[in-house]
């Protein structure tokens, strides 16, 4: 009688104000519990603060005669734990896992029942992850269809796996609900009364808003990239505005061309300041000075890199809709090791180069020969430079080297070192080979130009290629 | 002072009744708890007083955490945010004052990004959770702690404020049930609540001992500040899923009462502290 006196009074003078005051419960139709002298308590258990509340709403006079059923290998870990678990709250243990278990554990509750007490059950077995709700083990339906008399309370807890979940030691404060359904006499089957029971406790999931209180989070969406390829000369970059203007209509379009440019409803759009744009265009005008290919080489790489990484500044801060490339930075790398090394490249060597350079490599061993072949691959690899953005959409302008050195030359601009005859040709050759290549094996949807042909006839293919292979997310005029 | 307190527990305790819920504003239901701490403060000290503005400063974060969407991996930084409260109260308790004004915008603010970090090495959703529990942290603690910090140069001063914005929320609820338009409405809440806010600043001079033209002042500006509150917080309110049917601690009510004074107190705090102190 003392002892019990003196539990009562723990749980009303130290337990309920810890609860209510530090953690803080909300407790939702509490009446369906409070008459009730019999009852069996079937609760979701997300954390071992259930326990707290669930004996929280019990009225007083319920606390000694009610016995929660908990799992003695955990509580038996610490001797002080256990002697206060089982003193506070009189628990039926249940070993996990162990021979003849389940016979043992309705054995002790039958007991408890018998005898005139209460008992809670976590049907699920043990703490789930939060905010779902584990099948039902069968015991719970087999103590119901036994005990058709007396009425089962099934009750819904939110709060407190967010207050002390599973894998964590310290409690935090957060309000916490308990929702008491009402309670439930059976006459179906034990498996049925399982289902059953399952099936009440999701509704009062479901009615319990903030439990079902999504995260909402800002999502960004990468826009489509689409890339205009060709040798100096070929009309490209010119396309590749004209393409931009157009598509501008009722999206906004980023051209990455030699300056980053943004373009909306057709017009040429201010944007705001980037410092890997700004260090870009410096690196642009120098490499295109270089008087040799060797001093070409790292400033027009590093350009490239950088028009590349620019594309995730271009998704964070202009939103941009669409992308056009004026030669895309992973496939103008890969044309580009024909001036280099002319008798490696070849279509193997592309596919290879394109893998490493979009991180798609698994299947590349580390000692493959194109690593010593190309040993600024294994730099690249290294210094993690190796996640750039294959487009969606590459257009490739094909045109004659000698074509092309006259439009250079008509521009009336100074040429640059790979600006003769030789040089485009093989260049020519080599973005050829890597067309082929991202059409047959990176299955991106291309389309090849005359570059002979007129800037409104590459404008006007242009367009219809896009419109019918992004369908009806693009359109334009 | 225990008059006025006891007048306005009464008042709470009417405003559970259907008909009266209607009539009087819901910062009702939390202006006897500011008065009871300043009867404390009057009675004992401002050190026995401090307690309560901690706990007060606990229950108010404790409502806005429980209704906000955070990750498991934040609790370190949630916790982080409880433990600054106890740091802020001594600050004010001792009057350090540019302890005080640091302590969570730039101590807190620095310390709960780290400890986030260090708890998951997932980065996904930190910004989102490191936003919320700064935010909530300012607006409930720090500007909270303002009010504390002014009942600690006088709780009558901070009285008279508790009163002018039940004042205020009063005139807006009155107001809010006659059908106008959004700026004809507005307008009328802060006409309307002037004459009472002035003269109510005006009433309490022997006790606050603000000169008369700063009473006004702040008679005019109450009011105004009211309201900029008041539709600031009811603006995101909807967002941290506060509804007025089904209001419970836990679910809105505190932050829903106290709102109005959490949003003026720092503004007329440091306006008391420029100019008259």
């Amino acid at each position: 009688m003392i002892f019990s006196l003196l539990k009562i009074g723990i749980h009303l003078f130290i337990l309920r104000p810890f609860v209510k005051f530090l953690l803080g419960i909300n407790i939702f139709a509490q009446e369906n519990i409070f008459h009730l002298n019999r009852f069996i308590i079937i609760a979701n258990h997300n954390s071992h603060l259930d326990i707290l509340l669930l004996f929280h709403c019990l009225p007083l006079k319920q606390i000694p005669l009610t016995h929660p059923v908990a799992a003695e290998e955990y509580f038996s870990k610490s001797k002080i734990l256990f002697s206060l678990v089982n003193y506070l709250f009189s628990p039926i243990w249940v070993t996990r896992g162990a021979f003849d278990s389940q016979r043992d554990f309705l054995l002790k509750i039958n007991q408890q029942i018998e005898r005139g007490h209460n008992i809670i059950i976590f049907p699920e077995g043990t703490r789930g992850s939060p905010g779902e709700i584990l099948s039902f083990k069968s015991a719970i339906g087999k103590i119901a269809e036994r005990y058709r008399e007396i009425p089962v309370v099934p009750i819904f807890l939110s709060g407190p796996e967010r207050s002390f979940p599973k894998s964590t030691f310290i409690p935090i404060p957060f309000w916490n609900n308990v929702l008491i359904g009402p309670p439930q006499i059976f006459h179906e089957s034990s498996r049925e009364i399982t289902l059953h029971l399952k099936e009440i406790l999701l509704e009062l999931s479901q009615n319990e808003v903030i439990a079902q209180k999504k995260r909402r989070r800002r999502t960004t969406t990468r826009p489509w990239s689409i890339a205009v390829l060709g040798i100096d000369g070929s009309g490209k970059s010119t396309l590749s505005r004209e393409l931009s203007k157009v598509l501008s209509v009722d999206r906004s379009v980023a051209l990455m061309t030699d300056t980053l440019q943004m373009y909306k409803e057709q017009q040429l759009t201010p944007t705001q300041p980037l410092v890997p744009e700004h260090i870009r265009e410096m690196l642009g005008r120098y490499s295109k000075q270089a008087t040799s290919l060797a001093f070409y080489k790292i400033p027009k790489l590093t350009e490239l890199l950088l028009r590349d990484y620019l594309l995730r500044d271009i998704t964070r801060w202009y939103r941009a809709d669409i992308v056009v490339f004026d030669g895309s930075p992973v496939l103008n790398l890969t044309a580009w090791a024909i001036l280099y090394k002319e008798e490696l490249f070849n279509q193997s060597v592309c596919i290879k180069a394109i893998k490493i350079l979009t991180a798609d490599d698994n299947d590349i061993a580390r000692n493959d020969q194109i690593y010593t072949d190309f040993p600024e691959l294994s730099a690249l690899k290294k210094m993690k430079l190796t996640h750039l953005t294959l487009p969606d959409l590459v257009i490739f302008i094909d045109v004659d080297p000698a074509t092309a050195l006259a439009r250079i030359q008509k521009r009336g601009e100074t040429t640059q070192v790979h600006e003769t005859n030789e040089k485009l040709a093989k260049l020519r050759n080599a973005y050829q080979q890597v067309f082929q290549v991202i059409r047959s094996d990176f299955k991106v949807p291309t389309l090849m130009l005359n570059g002979e042909l007129t800037p409104d006839e590459l404008k006007s293919s242009s367009l219809d290629f896009i419109q019918t292979t992004v369908g009806k997310g693009i359109n334009h005029e | 002072m225990i008059g006025v307190f006891s007048i306005l527990l009464l008042v709470a305790f009417l405003r559970r009744h259907k008909t009266l819920h209607s009539i009087l504003p819901s910062s009702l239901n939390y202006t006897w708890v500011f008065f009871l701490l300043f009867v404390v403060q009057e009675i004992s000290s401002f050190s026995v007083a401090a307690w309560g503005w901690g706990i007060l400063c606990f229950i108010i974060l404790r409502e806005y955490f429980s209704l906000v969407d955070l990750r498991i991996q934040d609790r370190l930084g949630i916790l982080a945010a409880y433990l600054s409260i106890p740091f802020m109260m001594h600050f004010i308790r001792t009057d350090w004052y540019t302890m005080f004004i640091i302590t969570i915008p730039v101590y807190s603010f620095l310390v709960i990004p780290f400890l986030i970090s260090l708890t998951d090495s997932k980065s996904e959703g930190a910004v989102y959770s490191i936003g919320v529990i700064d935010f909530g942290l300012l607006l409930f603690v720090f500007c909270t702690g303002h009010l504390a910090y002014l009942s600690l140069y006088s709780s009558w001063i901070a009285g008279t404020l508790i009163l002018n914005i039940a004042l205020c929320d009063a005139v807006s609820l009155f107001v809010e049930k006659r059908n106008s338009s959004v700026l004809k409405s507005t307008m009328l809440k802060y006409l309307i609540a002037i004459p009472f806010t002035v003269f109510l600043s005006y009433l309490m001079i022997d006790w606050t001992k603000i000169p008369v033209l700063h009473s006004v002042v702040l008679g005019l500006l109450t009011p105004a500040l009211a309201l900029i509150g008041t539709h600031t917080i009811k603006y995101f309110e909807t967002d941290l899923g506060i509804h007025q049917v089904d209001m419970r601690p836990g679910r809105g009510f505190i932050i829903d009462s106290v709102k109005s004074v959490v949003y003026v107190s720092p503004i007329i705090f440091h306006y008391i502290r420029y100019f008259l102190l």
